[in-house]
């Protein structure tokens, strides 16, 4: 039982071990170039909410990295299935197709978590104090599993690398800027709060944005909307993956 | 030519009873209603030129595609990609290398064993007997992406025997091998089917592959089946011997069910004539009018 969840689980993070340290330096690099050009440079001297930007920016920066790394085995995926042909080797086994959704998932909540790692350690750097509790925890987890879904579907939606291309372009750099990472929402016109109230991103970038900042009020009917989200996502991608061929 | 010969299974017990298998992709039809029969034990060929609907075959056998039409049995029960014990049943080499080739060789047949259901002791013995089985066995730590085409070769192989599949589907297996590696790996072909007790179906679009390992030969083109039957069943169906008549513009060819006849025809002719015997190729010409590697 579950054993396909477990060999694909395994597949992936044996991979991720042979190229951990690009993978840690890429998911260090961006971040710390926003750090600087946000946080010490466009930032500097200004309060959000009555705090210092960095205790603003580092949760949306924590939010924003885990969901690229998370939603990036979108490209993993598409390299093997379209390239390599890997994903074969997965319609070919004797496991069940949603242990394919779960494995995959699995797998884009542990290589989100790398940036977490990343960034509690600016967190010490910069002498930002965050707060990483299981509030916390479980707001990454469902944010994480949010984005690996989201990845799964789009590398199954796509016909070519030049499509998964195309809805980066479309949604996830907009969702990046747009979800209260840098900026909050309520600042931003109506038209763009409109836009990013379709975001996932801009309920769990709320969500961890409160469960990391001390003193800050945690809104738990975020949860349910990460949990419905990702309910939907979960349907979205067995209803794919059920019908998908090579 | 009659088809029949794809309808029987050799007198062996029936391992795989295709019927009436078809699928289309858009307006081109891949595989136009076939129905063919293979039996346990059998080293089967399929064999057809680019495009014929070879490939195709093997992904609906497989449950890769679905078929738009038609059936396919192993041991008399229908085949439903979705009931997973008759997935351990087959093992499929696809005409890609789709190894991961990060990876050491070890790792990619540890992975394919987790995928199906392996664990433990019973794993790495297996990892260690099918890397001694491909000549392998001190490649184990190196990454497959490493490996030369031929060793990559045998590992996707490997790894589809890995868990002990009774029937091996291999879609061109030695495509893009030089002419060494295709004859060694034509041995090991025949060693899977000896040792490993295994059903082999391979597609080719090489004359001499099909002619050199195959028990029995089933012609495919365009999305039909042709013709069927074992090399000699097929030659001896055109004539076992042909003249190659060489006219000025091209070469006209001649079929003689013996030499003597063959002889006789040679000795009215006054222009430049080779005798030799009917290959499957000329077969398949006959059948036609097209070479298959063309």
């Amino acid at each position: 039982m579950l054993h396909g969840v477990r060999a694909i689980y395994l597949r992936e993070t044996l991979i991720l071990r042979h190229k951990l340290l690009k993978t840690l330096l890429a998911s260090a690099i961006s971040p710390a170039l926003f750090l600087l050009a946000f946080g010490y440079g466009v930032g500097r001297g200004v309060q959000v909410a009555g705090s210092d930007y960095l205790v603003f920016l580092l949760p949306g920066l924590l939010t924003m990295s885990s969901m690229n790394q998370a939603y990036g085995i979108a490209t993993e995926i598409n390299i093997s299935r379209f390239y390599f042909k890997v994903f074969e080797e997965y319609l070919l086994a004797p496991i069940q197709r949603w242990e394919i959704i779960v494995g995959e998932t699995c797998y884009g909540i542990t290589k989100g978590l790398i940036p977490v790692l990343i960034i509690g350690i600016y967190s010490l750097l910069t002498g930002v104090s965050l707060r990483f509790g299981p509030l916390f925890l479980l707001a990454l987890v469902l944010h994480l599993a949010t984005f690996a879904l989201l990845g799964f579907v789009a590398a199954m939606i796509v016909k070519s690398h030049a499509d998964q291309a195309t809805i980066n372009a479309f949604l996830i750099t907009p969702m990046m800027f747009l979800s209260g990472t840098f900026f909050p929402v309520e600042q931003m016109p109506l038209f763009i709060r409109a836009v990013a109230s379709i975001f996932p991103l801009t309920y769990s970038t709320a969500l961890i944005r409160a469960t990391l900042t001390p003193g800050a009020e945690v809104n738990f009917v975020l949860y349910g909307v990460l949990i419905g989200i990702l309910a939907v996502l979960f349907l979205i991608a067995r209803r794919i993956v059920a019908k998908v061929e090579i | 030519m009659s088809c029949a010969e794809a309808l029987s299974c050799s007198g062996r017990p029936c391992e795989i009873e295709v019927a009436g298998l078809s699928r289309r992709f858009d307006k081109t039809v891949a595989v136009d209603s076939i129905t063919f029969k293979v039996g346990r034990g059998e080293l089967f060929a399929f064999l057809g030129p680019n495009g014929a609907g070879k490939t195709t075959t093997i992904n609906m056998l497989t449950g890769l595609l679905k078929p738009d039409a038609g059936e396919v049995r192993y041991h008399g029960e229908l085949f439903d990609p979705r009931r997973l014990n008759v997935k351990r049943l087959i093992g499929v080499v696809p005409q890609h290398n789709n190894l991961d080739r990060e990876l050491t060789a070890a790792e990619n047949l540890q992975i394919h064993g987790r995928l199906f259901g392996m664990r433990g002791q019973e794993l790495q013995q297996r990892i260690d007997h099918c890397l001694e089985f491909a000549d392998l066995g001190d490649k184990r730590a190196t990454p497959a992406g490493k490996l030369s085409g031929g060793m990559q070769r045998k590992l996707v192989i490997a790894r589809a025997l890995l868990h002990r599949p009774e029937i091996l589907f291999l879609d061109e297996p030695t495509v893009g091998l030089d002419p060494h590696s295709r004859r060694k790996m034509w041995a090991f072909l025949r060693r899977i089917n000896q040792e490993q007790d295994c059903t082999v179906f391979l597609t080719t679009h090489y004359i001499e592959e099909a002619e050199a390992l195959a028990d029995r030969v089933l012609i495919i083109d365009q999305a039909k089946i042709i013709a069927g039957g074992t090399p000699e069943q097929l030659k001896k169906s055109a004539g076992n011997y042909v003249l190659d008549i060489y006219n000025e513009e091209n070469i006209q060819n001649e079929f003689f069910t013996d030499r003597p006849a063959a002889l006789q025809r040679l000795e009215q002719l006054d222009t430049s004539v080779r005798i030799r015997e009917t290959t499957l190729e000329d077969v398949f010409l006959q059948l036609t009018g097209k070479r298959i590697e063309a």
